[in-house]
């Protein structure tokens, strides 16, 4: 076992058929009562004994095991803590109190197209969002026809990124995003992006996720795709667990809780 | 924290990839392009040279003076522009902290890359005009790349030290800037260290124990004329020689340590 710099514990064990264990986690975040961002104002709050921010409490004692082979929806109102925790999940945050446990290798995506930048082409932005994946130039070019085939904006290669329209950039950020292979997936609210007939590839791909039995950890707003392909749904309410269990009760208690 | 872990191949291609498009987008947009990491050095040294040795005159007991003159220029600039992208990286990646996580100081050495291969292209440039106005090649020109990693190394530290301050307090950028523009004139760049010696010896030698000046010194000393004056032919304690050396060591630990500690909140805070 190996304790990360982002305070994680990340092991190896092909035996255990737990793939993520969390313990009592705790994070709280500190904000600046007021705009406290200089040093001035840093230097007068010491001097009045003010600590010039206020303690956020994100997450109160969250504790579960996800299973290998678990597509886990976590849902939950603005602000209960979903993306936090799978911020922390992904080593982004550093934890307040607590223990996780990752068993084996995992994949975040927080937001598609990370790193994308408006002045570079279609290709740069590729081979670099390919790169933050882990992904080497050689593996890059193996897989470059079919990023672009599944796009299908190959004739924007050359083309800069600020041309393209924020419904192809998210379909090139998907194409590249679903080449990424790790044992755990961390997925934040990424289904909804393109048209219906994108929508529809995406689906697919998610399916096939959920056939082949790969572990994903799914953030998402949407009842119809818990529901959906998901085998087990934890509900978030002001930082701790609500509800943890089938994705149709989770479903109802969220849509219950939202207009009562 | 073991080195093989930090060096890992994702690291490595992240670093590389990062650095590359550092490179690009900073000559994106110009018709010159790359052409500009030379045009710079050349420009700035073009000003000072007619400024500081043709009106006012200094200078002119050092053989090679322009090509003297461009190397401290060129090694200044990349202290400079090592150490102001060193210091906002991790502001200007902000969106990726939030986004993936990588270890930290990745973004930090791959901006200071940047300002390394255009060191390079200066170096280049340097060398050429000392051709051209007749410094022989000689075995020490390969004592050079350690005065050039001093120069790095120290830049790092000062970029991981400020850069992590910097996240919280953004005032660092600015009280770095008007640092950068004070210490310029307190190392003998665009003037002989002669100049000062002729009012105080003491004063001409404490300024040569900066690290910076240290290594310029030497640099030029290697690389142009053997009349620089550096602290080896110019301290006669040679025990206070390794004073610049101290504080790049100091200021690099002292710089990864900090970095270290803050890293961990940098997703949070920026």
């Amino acid at each position: 076992m190996s304790m990360q710099a982002d305070g994680r514990n990340v092991i190896d064990n092909k035996k255990s058929d737990i793939a993520i264990s969390v313990k009592n986690l705790h994070k709280s975040f500190n904000l600046p009562t007021e705009h406290a961002g200089g040093l001035k104002q840093a230097f007068f709050n010491r001097l009045k004994g003010i600590k010039g921010y206020r303690e956020q409490k994100v997450l109160r004692g969250i504790s579960f095991d996800i299973k290998k082979g678990d597509f886990i929806g976590i849902v939950g109102r603005n602000g209960s803590g979903k993306s936090t925790l799978l911020k922390i999940l992904a080593g982004i945050y550093y934890p307040g109190k607590g223990k996780i446990t990752i068993n084996g290798s995992l994949v975040p995506f927080i937001e598609l197209g990370v790193g994308f930048n408006p002045e570079l082409t279609g290709r740069e932005n590729v081979y670099m969002n390919g790169a933050l994946l882990g992904f080497s130039n050689k593996e890059m070019e193996t897989m470059y026809d079919d990023i672009w085939e599944f796009a299908e904006l190959k004739d924007f290669q050359d083309q800069k990124l600020k041309n393209y329209s924020s419904g192809m950039q998210v379909r090139l950020a998907f194409s590249i995003a679903i080449r990424a292979k790790g044992d755990i997936l961390l997925l934040d609210e990424v289904l909804a992006v393109g048209d219906a007939a994108f929508q529809q590839k995406c689906n697919d791909y998610f399916e096939s996720l959920r056939d082949k039995k790969q572990t994903v950890i799914l953030v998402t707003h949407s009842m119809e795709n818990v529901t959906r392909f998901c085998n087990r749904a934890i509900l978030l309410n002001d930082g701790k667990i609500e509800i943890d269990g089938k994705p149709k009760e989770v479903a109802k208690q969220y849509t219950k809780m939202l207009l009562g | 924290m073991n080195i093989p872990k930090v060096w890992n191949r994702k690291n490595r291609i992240l670093l590389k990839e990062l650095t590359k498009t550092d490179f690009k987008l900073r000559y994106q947009g110009s018709v010159l392009g790359y052409m500009w990491a030379l045009l710079r050095p050349l420009m700035m040294f073009a000003i000072m040279y007619i400024v500081f040795a043709k009106l006012l005159k200094i200078g002119n007991d050092i053989p090679h003076y322009a090509v003297y003159l461009l190397c401290g220029t060129s090694m200044w600039s990349f202290f400079t522009e090592c150490t102001s992208q060193g210091i906002q990286a991790i502001i200007t990646r902000g969106d990726l902290l939030r986004k993936i996580s990588f270890p930290k100081y990745i973004v930090v050495v791959s901006s200071t890359l940047t300002a390394v291969i255009n060191m390079l292209i200066n170096l280049l440039v340097i060398i050429i005009f000392a051709l051209i106005n007749g410094v022989t090649p000689s075995w020490s020109w390969l004592l050079v790349p350690f005065s050039l990693l001093e120069l790095y190394l120290l830049s790092l530290g000062i970029s991981f030290l400020l850069g992590s301050i910097n996240v919280k307090y953004r005032d660092v950028t600015s009280i770095w800037d008007v640092l950068v523009q004070a210490l310029f004139y307190a190392i003998p760049i665009i003037y002989p260290i002669s100049m000062v010696s002729q009012t105080s010896e003491i004063a001409a030698k404490f300024l040569l124990l900066n690290p910076i000046a240290q290594s310029i010194q030497d640099i030029r000393y290697n690389l142009i004329t053997t009349e620089t004056v550096t602290i080896w032919n110019y301290l006669d304690n040679h025990a206070v020689i390794i004073i610049p050396f101290l504080i790049v060591i100091t200021v690099l630990t002292f710089g990864a340590l900090t970095f270290r500690k803050r890293s961990r909140y940098f997703a949070e805070e920026v």
